[in-house]
């Protein structure tokens, strides 16, 4: 679904992504893990060309989307972004929050687009928070409509930029909790955060990125029980 | 006795002999329509310039057309803030636009307008700056175009963020009108003088121009309050 090939990103002289070869499935929930500075968050957004690439190409559902050819808005809309920071527009009602591009993209009506909102709202448990400010919500809330946000365009697969950094730790758990059932539904995400414990659980695969490579990687079971990257070794002492 | 003959005498000198009541009509109409012109005109050039200069700022400058377009634009929002408003409309008048001669207040409306872009310009640019980041991603990543998001999600939020400096602007250019009188235009302030010019006596003219001046802007000022309020809606938590 996602093939990434030979991928680099230098800002400057700073190299964060050296070399990248990846592909990633349809259904796979891929979850990416390193420490700070490791090129995790910038190869994520390499993959919706939030960042444009140094060299390298990356094709998604048979289409090279790092030519000049492509259309990036439309390749977007198939792909969903949650970030650290919410990033909910704080002028706009959820509703409006949620219903903006379907209906300025004309995906969708209005009304088809706010019946879609509603019933994302209701399956989150947010329903009555739909004519409220974003400013009004939990972060937890916040994060947690951010999610149906990018749901709300049916997208194919979904990119989480450390989706509970930003949360009190109460409300780590509604975010994560919606985000598993997102896995158990069949959605093809990939998911850079520090939480060990989603990876374990949720994860079809697991990455360790330093230094702009991908140093390891493996199914959750063998990625936490037997390491074998030295980095990797001392990175799981000090985080589990 | 006397002091309160007088005063009314003055009085009747200033506004109700001869209609002069009229000039100041005449002139109340022509700072009105002068300043919101000018300020329509601020805003449309203003909100412009600023979203080209913010996209130019973030692109990769490469493009020699787009290069030349930035350094017009620079330079436009150099020299009308380097020059004196009161110079810029008499080089219009006398210098730029001769062939409209005949239509002085126009020629005021433009100058004034061209005035006001450029601090506007200023203005919205800072606010659009003042956006968080994330808003312009969060934008793209749902397949929003760079101008639909700039439409729906920037730029609402940048008005909001220099509103209070928008309406600083407006009384200013409200205020600045005054100088229009250095080319044949009537607004309050000549009104001021061509009455004070026949009775002699700058007593009544001078504090009524005043106080429509001040009642004017406490309108303004009433109007933007009502609007940050309304604006701030979303703030509330």
């Amino acid at each position: 679904m996602i093939e990434v090939k030979n991928l680099k990103k230098s800002f400057g002289d700073n190299h964060v992504l050296k070399e990248i070869n990846e592909t990633i499935h349809q259904g796979e929930k891929v979850v990416i893990v390193g420490p700070s500075g490791s090129g995790k968050s910038t190869f994520l957004r390499c993959l919706n060309l939030l960042e444009v690439p140094t060299s390298g190409e990356i094709w998604f559902e048979g289409q090279n989307i790092t030519s000049k050819d492509c259309n990036i808005d439309k390749t977007r809309q198939k792909m969903g972004m949650v970030f650290q920071h919410f990033n909910l527009f704080p002028h706009l009602t959820i509703l409006h929050n949620i219903t903006l591009a379907p209906v300025k993209l004309k995906l969708q009506t209005k009304e088809e687009a706010e019946k879609n909102a509603m019933r994302l709202l209701e399956r989150i448990g947010l329903a009555d928070k739909a004519h409220t400010y974003p400013a009004m919500l939990s972060g937890g809330q916040k994060q947690r409509i951010a999610i149906v946000r990018a749901l709300a365009m049916n997208p194919d697969v979904m990119l989480f930029d450390e989706p509970t950094s930003a949360l009190d730790p109460e409300m780590v758990g509604e975010v994560l909790a919606l985000m598993k059932e997102l896995a158990d539904d069949g959605m093809t995400m990939v998911v850079v955060t520090h939480e060990m414990g989603f990876a374990r659980e949720v994860a079809t695969r697991v990455l360790f990125m330093d230094g702009g490579y991908i140093k390891e990687q493996n199914t959750p079971e063998e990625f936490f029980t037997n390491p074998q990257d030295p980095r990797l070794k001392e990175f799981l002492s000090k985080v589990l | 006795m006397d002091f309160f003959s007088n005063f009314s005498n003055q009085f009747y000198l200033t506004f109700i002999k001869d209609n002069r009541y009229k000039v100041f009509i005449e002139g109340f109409g022509n700072t009105i329509l002068i300043a919101i012109c000018a300020t329509i005109i601020g805003v449309l050039i203003g909100t412009l310039i600023a979203i080209y200069r913010v996209s130019y700022a973030q692109s990769d400058k490469k493009n020699p057309i787009k290069k030349f377009i930035n350094f017009i634009l620079t330079a436009y929002v150099a020299i009308i803030r380097g020059t004196p408003v009161v110079l810029q409309i008499m080089i219009m008048y006398y210098l730029v636009l001769v062939a409209i001669k005949d239509y002085a207040v126009v020629i005021a409306i433009i100058a004034f307008g061209l005035n006001s872009g450029a601090y506007v310009s200023e203005i919205i640019r800072g606010g659009i700056l003042a956006v968080d980041k994330g808003q312009m991603e969060a934008g793209r990543s749902l397949g929003l175009s760079k101008s639909e998001t700039m439409k729906s999600i920037i730029i609402p939020q940048a008005i909001k963020n220099c509103l209070p400096s928008l309406g600083n602007e407006f009384i200013a250019v409200l205020k600045e009108t005054s100088v229009v009188g250095y080319i044949p235009v009537t607004d309050l302030t000549k009104a001021s003088n061509l009455i004070t010019g026949v009775t002699y006596n700058a007593f009544f003219p001078l504090i009524s121009v005043a106080v429509a001046y001040f009642i004017l802007v406490a309108g303004l000022t009433a109007l933007f309050r009502k609007m940050e309020r309304k604006l701030a809606q979303s703030d509330r938590s």
